[in-house]
């Protein structure tokens, strides 16, 4: 993955995000305060803006991309999504990303989300899905398809999960009413895979 | 939705303009985002900072005054404040002797002044953090970190910015506002939703004739939800879930806040109190102060809490202490 690419990825990125701010809102409404499209929405906004300008380095973008996301809402998902980023930026500090770091990048970015977050594996949320993601990744094999095998890892967390109930934040309240429901931070992570 | 606003999108700044035009020697913006006080931060002073979502007026940035609050950051309707408007809210309370972050229990917030605080760490900035978790229908006592924050701020607010105003330090401010979270308790009812002016939804369903008992502030479930009940009724259910939580002996004093959701009238609030007097009467206890009228709101939202705070000498004494900001005078 070089500067380049990601950037080309981001803006894929920020363009599912405006498709799929219509679904995540209806999700949300359910369970949250139904602003996890708009929120995404507003992200994928100053994303956008943002990249013309941002540094030639993998690093470089993800900084630019997690401040750009953290100005542009304080909602719980917005927040950590930023977070997320920051954290996967750091980690990188002067690495490559290449096929094997990749998991390594995932599953240090999962516990610092959970760190961040609150959220424990089994909780129902986007770590959850970053879970299976990083575990798929980790049995790739040299010629596999690493978007295809997130992709689906990402869509069976959620099939895995719909019949759990939520156990953090908002949706936690609803405890018996989210079994059958898929959380929607998972399928905003679902989109996210789809978009690269 | 019928609202009175321009556009929904600037729902938020042009309230935060009119709040700063209509009281000037009070308020001031310190960023897009962040409601200050007029004189800037009161040096020598702890400072106290909160923060969360618009549509609570007078909660959050409506305390900001003296005796009260020195910075809020403020949020879109119902969601965070983001972290750089916490980052210039602690900034604008600093006045060199430490800042107290005191808001409700919500992950977002949470998470976002974590950040903030994250970001300011230097060896001159002294911050510490306190979270009102007061609301009992969010959790069972057994879990009451995970309990959401609502109309016990307001009190929370008052103990604190008492202590910061009489010259606490910020061990001392901590410690106040600390016992004041852990001290009250709220139950509230819900009767009909308001509508998050951003995406015109309503911020819960219900049937005409139904209440939910026990509803949270943006709508998140309650305990149940049935026919509308007589007023006794309602509050007898909220006093025998609040008092067993609290430790009231005969003979000992509370703080009570009767308190409307944004659209139930004072007549009906007088004829909750009046229970709430009756039966607190009968038990022995003194209330010192009743608050009744709309402190924590959303937005229209028709429903009303009560608010228990089992008083101490300390408590009482900042309870009935200065504070001057819009919304409350004592």
């Amino acid at each position: 993955m070089d500067a380049a690419r990601l950037k080309d990825a981001l803006s894929r990125w920020a363009v599912a995000m405006d498709k799929a701010a219509p679904e995540l809102n209806e999700l949300d409404s359910r369970l949250g305060d139904g602003d996890l499209g708009v929120t995404l929405q507003k992200c994928a906004h100053n994303v956008r803006a943002a990249l013309p300008a941002a540094p030639d380095s993998v690093q470089g973008i993800l900084k630019c991309a997690s401040q750009a996301c953290a100005d542009a809402s304080g909602s719980s998902f917005g927040t950590l999504f930023a977070s997320g980023l920051l954290a996967a930026a750091k980690w990188l500090d002067s690495r490559s990303l290449d096929r094997t770091a990749l998991p390594e990048l995932l599953s240090h970015t999962v516990q610092k989300l959970s760190a961040r977050g609150g959220a424990s594996l089994g909780d129902k949320t986007m770590i959850d899905s970053l879970q299976a993601i990083t575990q798929a990744l980790s049995k790739a094999q040299p010629h596999d398809d690493l978007v295809a095998l997130a992709r689906n890892a990402a869509s069976k967390a959620i099939e895995e999960f719909r019949d759990k109930p939520n156990r953090i934040g908002r949706a936690r309240m609803f405890a018996e009413k989210s079994i059958g429901m898929d959380d929607p931070g998972m399928v905003a992570v679902l989109r996210m895979t789809e978009s690269l | 939705m019928k609202k009175i606003l321009n556009a929904p999108s600037a729902y938020v700044d042009e309230t935060l303009a009119g709040l700063c035009a209509a009281y000037p020697s009070i308020y001031k913006l310190s960023g897009a985002r962040v409601l200050a006080r007029a004189s800037g931060a009161v040096q020598g002073k702890v400072g106290i900072v909160t923060g969360g979502g618009s549509g609570h007026l007078p909660v959050f940035l409506g305390y900001v005054g003296d005796g009260l609050l020195d910075a809020c950051a403020v949020g879109n309707v119902f969601a965070g404040p983001r972290v750089a408007d916490c980052v210039s809210a602690f900034q604008a309370a600093d006045g060199g002797a430490g800042v107290l972050a005191l808001y409700g229990n919500y992950g977002g917030d949470r998470m976002n002044f974590e950040m903030a605080i994250e970001d300011l760490t230097s060896d001159t900035f002294k911050c510490n953090s306190v979270r009102v978790a007061d609301d009992v229908a969010s959790a069972p006592a057994a879990e009451r970190e995970k309990r959401r924050g609502v109309a016990g701020m307001v009190f929370a607010f008052k103990i604190a910015g008492a202590c910061a105003a009489a010259g606490g330090s910020l061990a001392e401010v901590t410690a106040a506002a600390q016992k004041a979270a852990d001290a009250c308790r709220t139950i509230g009812v819900a009767l009909t939703p308001c509508t998050i002016p951003e995406s015109g939804r309503a911020s819960f369903e219900i049937a005409e004739t139904e209440i939910e008992f026990g509803m949270g502030i943006h709508g998140e479930p309650g305990i149940w939800r049935g026919p509308l009940k007589s007023a006794d009724a309602l509050t007898d259910e909220m006093l025998d879930l609040l008092l067993p939580e609290l430790d009231m002996a005969k003979g000992t004093s509370t703080a009570v806040l009767v308190n409307s959701l944004g659209a139930t009238p004072h007549e009906e609030l007088f004829i909750v109190y009046r229970r709430v007097a009756e039966v607190l009467g009968q038990r022995g206890i003194r209330i010192v102060m009743p608050l009744i009228g709309r402190y924590a709101t959303s937005m229209e939202m028709t429903g009303m809490s009560l608010t228990l705070m089992p008083l101490d000498n300390e408590l009482e004494r900042l309870l009935q202490a200065p504070a001057d900001c819009p919304f409350w005078k004592v």
